[in-house]
């Protein structure tokens, strides 16, 4: 079921066309909004949170237009890139008010504002004033003010900005956690490429405002799977083998590498290992990072330098 | 029978499956917090003495004078050269610690949540920014307003007690509580609705309460320039821009305690203070639009 329902939006600031005719969709469970600065994405979720209008397109979220029905917001949570916590306040009592404000009734505000508190890892400090949290601790309650009107999704946007690699780590288990045992479908927006092969189970990539890729993280990494094959000799005579099997190996030195490798592939190299003589010392399927996915072939690469 | 051992249990995530409020509580929140930073509640020391000094400010003298003025009471030639100032009066005075608590403790209520980013978080939340800003301005009206109305009150009340005959005070002067509400209640929103004008142009505190106080003080200078030194109908209209002058004329002609000599007749400086007001709210909901939504 899609959560989130974006049409042909389209946003401008000035000359910049920071969104430019998308048309996506995101469903239940976590996703990552991944693209370098100025692709688009907080842009993206401001569209959904109704903080801003698009020129033109239409959004959906959770069946609403969040523009026109401030109310549909009640199911709703976000968490922006800055500052956003007021130092003089306790972690408690702005989670509680902002629950409130959320429309949750005042006891039950405040017991949910403790028990989220508990969950992102805050429950001790949860009475100093936030100025004094660390950039860690800070990051943990703006995804608690997120999640404590217990919404059916969350926009959390660059959330593991500042973070030092354990604190990062923490936090994307953290996400992780929300979206699978909570039950809050979460959308992250991040540059990261790494946060979202760890956390999500789904990507929407943007580039410069236009829609590149969206679709599950697990099949990128399936469709985009490689496999390597290094032998002590006979290399060649294994990339004819596998030539004449339909196969379309790249040879470097005693490395060879098939890539959009599928489950069949084995068994056809198998064979043609066996047929050339080749001396197998080395097999193993290889893994592409999004970043491989996402990079640009070779030769652009070389054509832009 | 127990064995003395204590079992911990995590119940994991509980999903919120109670009620959920509407608009009206959800205002109410913001309004319940508006008036908890007016005074300072719940905060640090510091917090609470702007507020609660510029309060006494306009509370003690008259409590002192009711104080005076029941100790005079027994001895009747004393108490007859001892005279209490009227309603209308005390608003010559009292417009100082009203017009400073504006400015130095109006602003807290927006600069904050600019300052730190929280405006974003309540554009996220199911309000409007009509909700936020008329919340906000509420809390800080309901306190400012109490500030201005409580002194005249503790008046009507030992005025009451006084009389030689309560019962008949009461059914006289009915209508005086009403009129210093509403007088009240014009010199607060005045005030209110010029210094959270000012907050939206700062996320500093203090620079909103100068910018608060220029804008009063300098106009202030300016029509009583105009009105003493000049004469004629544009020297008149400038007089208007003197918004403590205006705010005493408007609730002396509430009060039905005009003072003569003036430019104007007391129902021309109400009309001006309503218009001025409404225009000055105008331009603080079309700023906070603004700082909310980008």
């Amino acid at each position: 079921m899609a959560l989130v329902q974006a049409r042909g939006l389209t946003k401008t600031y000035g000359p910049v066309r920071a969104l430019d005719d998308v048309t996506f969709e995101i469903g239940e469970g976590i996703t990552g909004m991944l693209g370098a600065n100025g692709a688009g994405k907080s842009t993206s979720l401001k569209l959904f949170m109704g903080l801003l209008e698009a020129d033109s397109g239409t959004v959906e979220v959770l069946g609403r237009d969040p523009r026109r029905s401030p109310d549909g917001r009640a199911r709703v949570g976000y968490s922006p890139e800055h500052d956003c916590l007021p130092r003089a306040v306790s972690a408690a009592e702005f989670l509680g008010y902002m629950a409130e404000v959320s429309g949750l009734p005042r006891t039950a505000a405040r017991l949910r504002a403790s028990d989220v508190l508990r969950h992102v890892g805050l429950f001790e400090e949860r009475y100093r004033p936030m100025g004094t949290y660390s950039t860690g601790m800070k990051q943990r309650v703006k995804l608690a003010q997120a999640l404590v009107h217990d919404p059916a999704i969350a926009f959390l946007d660059e959330p593991t900005a500042g973070l030092d690699p354990l604190g990062r780590r923490e936090m994307l288990d953290l996400i992780r956690r929300v979206g699978h045992e909570f039950g809050i479908s979460i959308v992250v927006s991040t540059h990261l490429l790494g946060d979202v092969e760890r956390t999500c189970d789904a990507v929407v990539v943007l580039d410069a405002g236009r829609l590149l890729r969206t679709g599950a993280v697990s099949g990128f990494i399936e469709e985009t799977e490689a496999i390597l094959v290094d032998v002590a000799e006979g290399a060649d005579a294994l990339a004819a083998a596998l030539t004449r099997r339909g196969l379309a190996p790249r040879v470097h030195g005693s490395r060879l590498v098939l890539e959009g490798a599928s489950g069949g592939d084995y068994d056809e190299l198998r064979d043609a290992i066996v047929e050339s003589g080749a001396l197998l010392y080395r097999l193993a399927p290889e893994r592409q990072t999004l970043a491989d996915v996402f990079a640009p072939p070779a030769a652009d690469a070389e054509a832009t330098t | 029978m127990s064995d003395g051992t204590a079992e911990v249990f995590d119940l994991g995530y509980q999903p919120y499956e109670g009620e959920r409020t509407g608009r009206g509580a959800r205002r109410i929140a913001i309004w319940r917090d508006g008036v908890r930073v007016s005074l300072g509640l719940g905060r640090g020391a510091s917090a609470k003495v702007a507020p609660w000094l510029l309060i006494a400010l306009a509370l003690v003298p008259m409590v002192v004078l009711v104080v005076i003025s029941a100790f005079m009471s027994p001895a009747q030639e004393a108490a007859d050269e001892f005279e209490l100032p009227s309603f209308a009066e005390y608003y010559e005075f009292a417009i100082v610690p009203i017009g400073l608590f504006a400015a130095v403790v109006g602003p807290q209520l927006l600069c904050p949540d600019r300052r730190d980013g929280v405006l974003t978080l309540y554009a996220a939340r199911p309000i409007t920014s009509a909700d936020y800003l008329g919340s906000r301005w509420l809390a800080f009206f309901t306190v400012s307003a109490g500030a201005a109305v409580l002194p005249e009150l503790v008046l009507y009340a030992w005025n009451a007690l006084d009389a030689r005959s309560t019962g008949s005070f009461l059914a006289d002067s009915w209508d005086v509580p009403l009129r210093v509400l509403l007088a009240g209640g014009m010199v607060a929103a005045a005030f209110t609705t010029l210094s959270l004008l000012m907050a939206t142009f700062t996320g500093r505190r203090a620079y909103a309460a100068v910018a608060t106080l220029a804008v009063v003080l300098v106009g202030s200078a300016v029509g009583g320039i105009a009105e003493d030194d000049f004469s004629g109908r544009a020297a008149d209209v400038a007089s208007l821009v003197g918004l403590p002058q205006v705010v005493v004329a408007a609730a002396r002609w509430v009060l039905a305690d005009e003072q003569s000599g003036r430019p104007f007749g007391g129902i021309v400086y109400a009309g001006w203070l309503v218009l001025l007001t409404l225009g000055l709210a105008l331009a603080l909901l079309r700023r906070t639009r603004g700082l909310m939504l980008g």
